[in-house]
């Protein structure tokens, strides 16, 4: 199985989305051959060349205001009129993740992605929520306060080995949301301080 | 500076907006898109770090009492110009979060809460879209702080400025 990862992070590295990339490549095993574009840097003919054979295709971005970034929409508003023409039967996948705790604030989303598969005339396959996206770094995916999110990334690689449609998935940490939210409160603070910001800076008002 | 703020991804076309009722912020060029590094939060609290116009849209809106967004409807969302200017204005919004509805959500950087209106066009609209969109329209509002909102569609631009005459 031919599988293209779209890395839908506008960072160039150390992103959650990268993260959850590497995750799933480990999943899915080394009998397939894997091919991965960056959204922010790829031209059309880059994801067109990447779609040209490929079994499935696997986006993997961060939610950025209840949708899908700007980089990556504009990219997929691109190739829309032409992935028919260049596969298909390719099947399309995405895993959402964002700051929020709850891996459900992503629906929307991964719907979004699902009505460009009904643009496009290619098929959805499923997609995945991930709540509480600034922990994925905090120990392997699958492991410790990751574990449900390795849960539900094992039940997509499942369908993405066999190719088939599935109900969409949520997961967020096994970590407890108020000792998340003070966490991430704690580190946009000292963040902020190494800017060289107080703590009331950040609250200016324009 | 009007009570209401228009972001629109269209040129009007001859139909020319009243200037002394809305204040237009255009984004029919290619806007360059969020960065991801959350500048507008820790490092220049309030606004987007890319030296542009189009990062003067987050601190125009706690000035008036209205934003009406006029996008293209592409799969069920904004169209890329119009969703980065949003994704580049989340400095609108503080970084700490709170509760809303049992959901995690950010704090409000400012008091005041406009009121928010999607008039929303394309050639084709499908239910499924149709329903996206509405949901999307009401989670931007509570995102934003928004109290009133309303979801508007449209087949052509042409019937959509009509409407804003």
């Amino acid at each position: 199985m031919k599988v293209l990862f779209i890395n839908g992070s506008p960072k160039s590295d150390n992103s959650s989305s990268e993260l959850l990339i590497n995750a799933l490549h480990k999943l899915l095993g080394n009998l397939n051959e894997y091919i991965t574009i960056t959204a922010m840097k790829a031209s059309k003919q880059a994801f067109l060349d990447g779609v040209r054979g490929a079994d499935v295709a696997v986006i993997v971005f961060p939610l950025y205001v209840d949708g899908i970034p700007s980089h990556l929409l504009r990219l997929l508003c691109e190739v829309k009129d032409e992935l028919k023409n260049i596969n298909p039967n390719v099947v399309l996948y995405a895993i959402a993740n964002n700051g929020f705790y709850e891996g459900t604030q992503n629906a929307l989303a991964l719907n979004m992605i699902q009505h460009f598969c009904d643009a496009a005339g290619i098929r959805w396959g499923q997609g995945l929520g991930i709540g509480a996206g600034g922990m994925l770094n905090s120990s392997p995916i699958g492991i410790a306060v990751l574990k449900n999110i390795g849960i539900a990334l094992e039940t997509l690689a499942e369908n993405i080995n066999k190719q088939i449609s599935g109900d969409d998935l949520f997961a967020q940490p096994n970590f407890p949301k108020f000792l998340y939210k003070t966490a991430a409160h704690f580190n946009w603070i000292q963040s902020a301080k190494k800017n060289g910001l107080k703590r009331n800076d950040i609250y200016k008002k324009h | 500076m009007t009570n209401t703020l228009v972001l629109q991804d269209i040129d009007t076309n001859g139909i020319a907006l009243n200037k002394e009722k809305y204040t237009i912020f255009q984004a029919s060029h290619e806007v360059k898109p969020c960065l991801g590094c959350f500048g507008c939060w820790i490092k220049t609290p309030g606004k987007c770090v890319i030296n542009d116009n189009d990062s003067d849209f987050a601190i125009t809106i706690p000035h008036v009492q209205e934003v009406i967004i006029i996008s293209q409807l592409v799969f069920g969302g904004l169209s890329p110009n119009i969703k980065a200017i949003f994704d580049r204005s989340i400095g609108f919004i503080l970084p700490f979060f709170c509760n809303v509805n049992g959901e995690m959500h950010h704090k409000q950087r400012y008091k005041k809460r406009p009121s928010l209106k999607y008039l929303l066009y394309a050639n084709v609209i499908s239910d499924k879209e149709k329903s996206t969109a509405q949901k999307l329209a009401k989670a931007n509002a509570i995102n934003l702080g928004a109290d009133n909102l309303s979801v508007h569609f449209y087949h052509s631009t042409i019937e959509l400025l009509e409407d804003l005459k």
